[in-house]
């Protein structure tokens, strides 16, 4: 019977100096025990006070996500042991999700979650009045939407999140998983205003497509994705007048015209305005050997290789 | 003190439902949970919802009103299932102009249907095996819309009710901000589903401990027909999680210890797609006769291929891998009978509304209309949840708008609450919450589960009453004012205990075999004596019963095969 020691972050609001600690906890369990079965055996058979949300236990409610040894998950849907293998680490260390406050121990304010979920307008907008039946809908144009469909706004990915480490004001991976879901929904007439209302400030380009939203997501919605369809939108309504748009766009030209990147142009293009102030800064990358050393790059030999590729691209978007 | 017209307690698919339906007709309308709306246990619903859309085959409300009233096993109030399955198409096509993510057919584009257990016809509207979280999802993105005000996590310990006894309000702890409030009402909106947790194991979330319920039997409600628990065929043996009917829907197959179908002697037209209460009495007997596996039967999906089980039942290959270590493409699942759904509840007429309690409305599962009877059909529960939750939407709007006045509400209401839990909090020495839940959980489990008898359940009865005293002196230990997790599970237990309470002593009055109430003593239904409904009044912490009658329209009673 394996035993192990779980070290969880606690903060009581309520006691005389509430100050953050982890406490340690060890319980002696069979071989199969998940993280939430093992926090719940704390709560009734050690200490009480040890706070937590939860509640379906079956991967659905989307209420225990928290970090094991830096990684978040489910609560409910992760093995003890197995986060001791992947870890490599006897102690099982269990803290809050990530880029929140703490209400209480394991527990956080949602609030900033739930106030963005709200802002991306996370309800069907339809053109003209609803037919007498169902609105009939191609099998395929659904499935477009359903990986985004099964989103239970669990806030792992906005755990993780690197944009939202360095912007608290991003709009963060699970909100724009609903937009997508909207924008692309055929029944929906709001796909231009929803590109506009998804760019700008905080908005998808944003993004530093660090990929850990799709790679800790629990339910495979895969929201770095759904952020990059969100881009491929923003073209098609031709919403581009964003800096983040023109970013990739640069990037498009660059290669189209010399099949490869071109740093020199990339920032001019994408922000003409702001770039001349970063001349100084360019000036002393130039110096340190960190940028080309002609803007006229030469180019790529196989460049038709690199239009094919392009134009690969495209057709799967 | 904080007030509106309606105040909606739970935040699932019935209240949600009910409050987008009291927004509508005009009424300041605001929801109560002790959750976040999306964490509501009506999204754990996997295959699907009914309605008799004929889009796959020809149907009929009529068709489906039959079969629901024989799935209930005669005891359903058929005017009641009648309004269930004539709303029925209108509200799947009203979800569907909110924007549920319906699975579509390949050519037409309408909306897909499968077939479902006790059903005649393919009439079960579905997204995937996530029906439930797709139809919460919608119904949370229409609140959004409206904008309308919801206390997240707030838990409820108190209806209350003015000098005449009319429901005007509801006692809450601000689980985050630590206090305790009054919300003032014209009327009073229940729905806080199921109490799936008396039992152990269950396919029911932590929180589904049929709060209103007890809320409602303490300030004198009677509650239906409580004896009536059912017994989902398919949940995996290591912690009750659901294994959708959508599973067998599709095609799948149950198989005994010898590879034998084993359904093919007990429903031989129906087979794995008889009625639940047929199904999980013929996986038990099958289990205590010895021809099960470690406790359980086997779930085989493997004929259906990777392709079809990956598009119509991925969450379900995702928690067997997860929970039971088996991947449903390769192998057979173990699955076994678990406490899923309850019938009765919160006695109420068709429109919500409680007889005994002006002001009071209930819907989903907490109440009791009745439209499962001794049975519910699978695919019929999503389907009660908005069709009543809208009915008492609407009902509540009325009630408030010609009944108009603002609600008298008494003034101390939340002290006497806050003086019983500092009461509670104070007390140091005793059994914790845990302790009792879990043995009660045991006792339900063990003798008042899928088959029953008498002198067992005078046994289970004894051991509620004993956890009942103990109670009194339960002990909370974690003392403080934010997010007391211990203090609210405290409180639940003693609503949990109350239910059992009903649920035992109804079982040991009904002396016949009816739906997922089976008796080996009384091993067959008996009209004659037993076509009533079920009243359990709590008086002085004794339970009472009573009775009341079943509503017939059209429908004689049958013998009852599949």
């Amino acid at each position: 019977m394996p035993a192990t020691t779980f070290r969880i972050f606690r903060y009581q609001p309520d006691s005389n100096e509430p100050e953050p600690f982890h406490q340690d906890f060890d319980l002696d369990h069979e071989e199969k025990l998940t993280l939430l079965d093992a926090i719940l055996r704390i709560q009734n058979e050690q200490d009480g006070t040890v706070a937590v949300r939860y509640s379906c236990r079956s991967a659905i409610c989307g209420s225990c996500a928290c970090k094991a040894n830096g990684k978040t998950v489910l609560a409910c849907m992760t093995q003890v042991e197995q986060v001791k293998a992947e870890s490599g680490e006897d102690v099982v260390r269990i803290d809050p999700i990530g880029n929140f406050t703490p209400i209480k121990d394991l527990v956080v304010d949602m609030t900033p979650f739930w106030e963005k979920f709200k802002a991306v307008k996370p309800f069907l907008i339809p053109d003209g009045p609803a037919p007498e039946k169902e609105r009939l809908v191609p099998k395929a144009a659904m499935e477009k939407i359903a990986n985004e469909s099964k989103c239970i706004l669990c806030a792992a990915c906005y755990s993780e999140c690197n944009s939202l480490a360095a912007d608290p004001e991003f709009v963060g991976p699970a909100a724009f998983a609903w937009g997508y879901r909207f924008a692309a929904d055929e029944r929906d007439s709001q796909r231009k205003n929803r590109a506009k209302l998804y760019s700008g400030e905080h908005g998808v380009w944003d993004c530093t497509r660090c990929m850990f939203c799709n790679e800790r997501c629990p339910k495979g919605v895969d929201p770095r994705d759904a952020i990059e369809k969100l881009g491929s939108i923003a073209f098609q309504e031709k919403v581009t007048s964003d800096k983040g748009a023109r970013h990739a766009k640069a990037f498009l030209i660059s290669l189209r015209s010399g099949g490869k990147l071109n740093e020199i142009l990339i920032a001019p293009y994408t922000d003409p305005i702001g770039a001349p102030f970063n001349a100084p800064l360019a000036l002393r990358m130039a110096q340190k050997g960190k940028l080309p050393k002609s803007p006229l790059t030469h180019k790529v030999k196989d460049r038709d290789q690199v239009k094919k590729l392009i134009k690969n691209v495209k057709e799967t978007i | 003190m904080r007030e509106h017209d309606v105040i909606v307690v739970g935040a699932g698919l019935a209240g949600m439902r009910a409050a987008i339906a009291a927004h509508e007709a005009g009424v300041d309308v605001a929801l109560v949970t002790k959750l976040h709306p999306v964490r509501s246990h009506s999204g754990a619903a996997q295959g699907g919802i009914n309605a008799a859309l004929g889009n796959e085959t020809d149907d009929n409300t009529g068709n489906h009103t039959f079969d629901t009233v024989k799935g209930a096993d005669y005891i359903g109030d058929q005017d009641a299932i009648e309004i269930l399955c004539e709303r029925a198409p209108h509200e799947i096509y009203q979800l569907e102009h909110w924007g549920a993510v319906f699975s579509r057919q390949e050519d037409s584009g309408k909306i897909a249907q499968r077939p479902f257990g006790g059903a005649g016809f393919p009439r079960t509207c579905y997204a995937a095996d996530l029906t439930g979280l797709v139809i919460l999802h919608t119904l949370y993105t229409v609140c959004v819309k409206y904008d309308i005000p919801t206390y997240e996590e707030w838990f409820v310990t108190d209806l209350v009710t003015d000098d005449d006894g009319n429901a005007v309000g509801v006692v809450a702890y601000d689980m985050i901000r630590g206090t305790i409030e009054t919300i003032g009402a014209k009327a009073v909106v229940m729905a806080t589903g199921g109490a799936g947790r008396v039992y152990r194991p269950s396919t029911n979330a932590h929180a589904s401990t049929g709060d209103a319920m007890s809320l409602a039997l303490r300030k004198g409600v009677p509650l239906k027909d409580m004896e009536f628990m059912q017994f989902h065929p398919t949940t995996l043996a290591a912690n009750g999680v659901l294994v959708t009917e959508g599973a067998r829907g599709e095609g799948g197959i149950l198989l005994n210890k010898d590879g034998e179908r084993f359904m093919t002697k007990y429903a031989p037209n129906k087979l794995e797609l008889a009625s639940r209460d047929v199904v999980s009495r013929a996986e038990a007997t099958e289990i205590m006769e010895g021809r099960g596996v470690d406790g359980c039967v086997l779930l085989d999906l493997r004929h259906l291929g990777r392709e079809r089980i990956m598009e119509r039942l991925p969450q379900i290959r995702e928690l067997a891998i997860a929970f039971a270590g088996t991947d449903p493409i390769n192998e057979p699942i173990p699955i076994r009978p678990g406490a899923h759904y309850h019938m009765g509840g919160v006695h109420v007429d068709n429109w919500g509304a409680s007889p005994h309690m002006p002001g009071l409305f209930a819907a989903g599962e907490c109440s009791c209309v009745s439209v499962h009877g001794a049975n519910r059909l699978g695919g019929n529960s999503l389907l009660e949840a908005v069709v009543f939750g809208a009915r008492a939407g609407e009902a509540s709007a009325a009630y408030v708008q010609e009944h108009g006045g603002k609600p008298n509400v008494p003034s101390n209401a939340a002290e006497e609450t806050q003086q019983r839990i500092e009461d509670l909090l104070a007390r140091e020495n005793g059994p914790r919450q845990a302790e009792i839940r879990d043995e009660l959980a045991a006792v339900m489990q063990e003798k008042v589960g899928v088959y029953r008898s008498g002198p067992v359940l005078e046994e289970a009865k004894r051991t509620v009453t004993e956890l009942k005293e103990r109670f009194q002196g339960v002990v909370v230990s974690d003392k403080g004012k934010t997010f007391n997790t211990d203090l609210i599970h405290t409180i639940e237990t003693g609503y949990l205990l109350d239910l059992a309470d009903c649920m035992v002593t109804g079982a040991i009055a009904r002396t016949e075999s009816r739906g997922a109430h089976s008796r080996t003593d009384f091993t067959e239904r008996d009209d004659e004596n037993w076509m009533k409904h079920t009243l359990a009044y709590a008086d002085d912490g004794e339970i009472r019963l009573d009775y009341s009658e079943v509503t017939m329209t059209k429908y004689e009673p049958q013998v009852r095969t599949y």
